[in-house]
């Protein structure tokens, strides 16, 4: 049986791990990184979300996240965002340097959330985008053009147009037009057009197609597949070449921010050192008292015993397999750590219901230092650190939090393991 | 169809992320994808084995989306059984059964390997081969060993009290590149440690790409015999290709059937060995200075086997050495697949991302496990490209093993 030692193991490679593991390396510490598969976050708009909606009034947009956050604190202690928030500001600054070291800068606006189209034309609130998304203040744009892709399927420009229109967001005279442009054929998945357009000569001829359609003052749309890597400039040449801001809006997954957002954090984590095992499943682990001794993985039906100091759960919640279920009961899968279920009914009646579903809020609990603890608080193992989708009490496809607890939890994490003494 | 397959099959979620990791549908849209051609298809299978897409034949069987899915799902085996009824419907080119057969080659070139490396650089008959036989005319041909490794490794006087482990070379180190087995056989020298070798066949995996999968699933039964007779007698079994050592332990299992929990346990990477030598203090970490900066490419075979880069620790402990890991995905070469004409343009645009890291990180030396990735990158970039074995046999004692 192989062995691997490390000072860090970073169980799952989705944002909160990936941030954790940056976050422990840059401190000197050796660290092993393994996941069962990619991470959720290339399935992720590539937004960092941190809070949407205001908590008096849910239907109005938050004006200042981190302020309101705050104030979350205090209504709501069980919130993940409650152990947290003594490294949010320093966690998101964090997260902004490590893209902005590679080549792919993550904008605020200034303090407030954006308030970003999507593909559909709705308006979603997020705190942190990558420049090419980056549209700024939909009121001062008197023209926009959309633009769509024949080959792509996933993003008809009409239908953004249309809902877009519809949605108060504009100014009054603010003229919306759609355009279809061909990339060259064939039906195409979002990373194969986004392959083809980091091609100079396919990017000419869609500028030469949309050039005639261009009106004084337009900001034009696209659907987000303007380049494959984190640093590529497809966006910024075809701004340049068309002389018009250019911006991609949120689509459904596969959609390319994320991705990008995902191979630029492992591309990162790996420049630092970071042993980075994708492919390789935790199923077990020793506990001895309260310290977790050693943690069994199987690769391709070999088995691995890891040995480390600290171990950072990132596993995710029950889509990704971190959380697991059986009808009324749950719990964490590699430790067995318990998952306050309750007698409430887990989901809503409607998919889309506006209280959302309740099993997002399901996971482990934890003390201020992100160690799980049972119900008396009495903490069940010491060196296991939880982060992400793992944590309870957030509900994220509601609140707008995801990414936001994410990058603050697993930042947290990855310092508290770098600090962890030999 | 086995219960733990339907549950494989029932944990996709659709979620594509293996879509967008296959590194063939990232450049063209000729292949229809992992999900489509596997999980979604295998639906129908269920009751029409012969649902099977004709684009099957552009997977390359990388397996980066067995590695990019968080639920489980043996993707690459369904597509691998997939273009195994594909070809068992509409047969296979005469091209892709000489490409399938590796061993066949081997030996054939056995009769004149010069000759054969140099009609191998002739354009005129390249160009007739590609016209003919599909096989691309750019292409660089692996060249042949003037002899084979088997021939090459002389057993020096068995020592019954050393520790011995069986080394199962597979064919390209055989019959194209003896100097990796040599270099295993003279690191485990320096350890105190006899290298044993036997007859075996090809993997198979040739065959499994190709879809031909009823020879390769006697290569496996024979294969599967020798090895566990060794096993039996208490040997370690040693392998130096990624793709040989997946492909024994893992696919033997997934395709076929076959009970490979001894290899599983038994069968090691040269490096994992190694690796678990040093762990028990029982390495001969006396290294000679290397004072050089190489790129590192890991082979996406490596990759599926779940265990990281066992070279890494290893060759961290050889002083002046610098290794930089290239990170730029699939090769594109795949084993036979950049070899033929219509997948030739793809194999290279896939490649490219290697071809750029070489350049940005300004190495003129590549290391990398799987003899296919070698010619490939150095197709692609001319760099020089070695085993990992070969720079640690190097840094062993004296010996030319980076001489090219």
């Amino acid at each position: 049986m192989m062995n691997k030692y490390a000072d860090v193991l970073i169980i799952g490679a989705g944002l909160s791990g990936l941030t954790a593991a940056a976050k422990a390396a840059e401190q000197g510490k050796k660290v092993m990184l393994v996941a069962k598969g990619m991470g959720a976050v290339g399935l992720s708009s590539g937004c960092i979300d941190l809070w949407g909606y205001n908590l008096k009034d849910p239907n109005q947009v938050c004006q200042e996240p981190v302020a309101e956050i705050a104030g979350l604190c205090t209504m709501n202690p069980q919130h993940p965002y409650a152990r947290l928030q003594d490294v949010l500001e320093e966690s998101l600054l964090f997260f902004r340097r490590i893209c902005h070291e590679n080549h792919n800068p993550y904008l605020d606006n200034r303090g407030g959330n954006w308030l970003l189209p999507t593909a559909l034309g709705t308006l979603r609130p997020t705190y942190l985008v990558p420049a090419s998304m980056a549209v700024g203040d939909l009121q001062q744009v008197s023209c926009f053009l959309v633009v769509g892709f024949r080959e792509l399927k996933d993003f008809y420009p009409d239908v953004l147009v249309a809902n877009l229109k519809k949605s108060g967001a504009l100014q009054a005279h603010c003229r919306l037009n759609s355009l279809m442009v061909s990339a060259g054929g064939g039906e195409l998945s979002p990373n194969t057009l986004a392959h083809r357009l980091e091609n100079p000569r396919v990017l000419v001829r869609i500028v030469d197609q949309i050039k005639p359609h261009l009106l004084p003052g337009a900001v034009l749309l696209f659907p987000p597949v303007l380049g494959e890597r984190w640093d590529s400039r497809v966006a910024k040449n075809l701004a340049e070449n068309l002389g018009h801001p250019v911006y991609e809006v949120a689509n459904i997954p596969p959609a390319l921010p994320g991705q990008r957002l995902q191979q630029m954090l492992l591309h990162h984590v790996k420049g630092q050192g970071v042993e980075v095992v994708i492919g390789c499943t935790v199923n077990g682990a020793r506990v001895a008292g309260k310290r977790c001794t050693e943690v069994q993985a199987t690769g391709a039906g070999k088995k691995i015993r890891i040995f480390a100091k600290t171990v950072v759960l990132a596993t995710g919640s029950f889509l990704g397999g971190g959380l697991e279920s059986e009808p009324g009961k749950a719990w964490e899968s590699i430790f067995r750590l318990p998952v306050e279920t309750g007698r409430e009914k887990w989901s809503a009646r409607d998919f889309l219901a506006m209280e959302g579903h309740l099993f997002n809020q399901k996971g482990i609990k934890v003390n201020e230092y992100l160690q799980p603890v049972d119900d008396q608080g009495q903490v069940i193992i010491e060196n296991v650190l939880i982060t992400g989708a793992n944590l309870a009490g957030c509900n994220y496809p509601i609140e707008k939090c995801g990414n936001g607890v994410a990058v603050a939890s697993g930042y947290k994490a990855g310092k508290l393991a770098g600090e962890a003494g030999e | 169809m086995s219960s733990d397959h339907r549950f494989a099959l029932d944990n996709c979620i659709k979620c594509s992320i293996c879509v967008s990791h296959c590194p063939v549908a990232r450049v063209t849209d000729k292949f229809a994808g992992p999900k489509q051609n596997g999980p979604d298809l295998e639906r129908f299978r269920l009751e029409e084995p012969a649902a099977v897409h004709s684009s099957i034949g552009y997977c390359s069987n990388c397996k980066g989306c067995d590695v990019a899915c968080p639920s489980g799902v043996a993707i690459s085996a369904m597509n691998c059984r997939a273009k195994g009824e594909y070809v068992s419907l509409h047969g296979a080119s005469l091209r892709d059964k000489i490409l399938a057969r590796v061993e066949w080659m081997g030996k054939a070139a056995r009769l004149a390997p010069s000759l054969v490396n140099r009609l191998a650089g002739f354009q005129p008959l390249r160009l007739l081969a590609e016209k003919m036989l599909g096989v691309s005319a750019v292409m660089t041909l692996p060249r042949y060993a003037e002899k084979t490794f088997l021939e090459l490794y002389k057993s020096k006087n068995i020592d019954e009290k050393k520790t011995k482990v069986l080394y199962y070379p597979g064919c390209y180190v055989n019959y194209n590149a003896p100097e990796v087995g040599l270099a295993l056989a003279e690191v485990l020298a320096h350890n105190n440690i006899q290298l044993e070798v036997e007859q075996f066949n090809c993997c198979g995996l040739p065959l499994i790409t190709n879809g031909l999968l009823d020879m390769a699933r006697d290569q496996a039964k024979n294969n599967l015999e020798k090895l566990q007779g060794y096993i039996n007698k208490g040997y370690h079994i040693i392998t130096t290709c990624p793709s040989c050592n997946l492909t024994l332990r893992r696919e033997y299992q997934k395709l076929f059937q076959l009970n490979t929990d001894s290899l599983n346990e038994k069968m090691l990477d040269a490096f994992e060995y190694l690796g678990m030598l040093l762990q028990q203090g029982k390495m001969v970490a006396r290294f000679e200075e290397l004072p050089l900066r190489i790129g590192y490419h890991q082979p996406c075979h490596l990759k599926a086997a779940g265990c990281g880069v066992p070279s890494r620790e290893i060759l961290q402990l050889i002083p002046g050495l610098r290794v930089e890991d290239l990170d730029a995905g699939c090769c594109g070469l795949s084993g036979s697949y950049g070899f033929k004409k219509e997948k030739y343009a793809i194999s290279q645009e896939i490649g490219r991302n290697g071809f750029n890291a070489v350049k940005e990180l300004g190495v003129h030396q590549v290391i990398s496990e799987c003899g296919m990735c070698q010619l490939q990158i150095h197709h692609l970039t001319g760099a020089a490209v070695y085993h990992p074995l070969q720079v640690l046999a190097q840094a062993c004692g004296p010996g030319r093993w980076l001489a090219k």
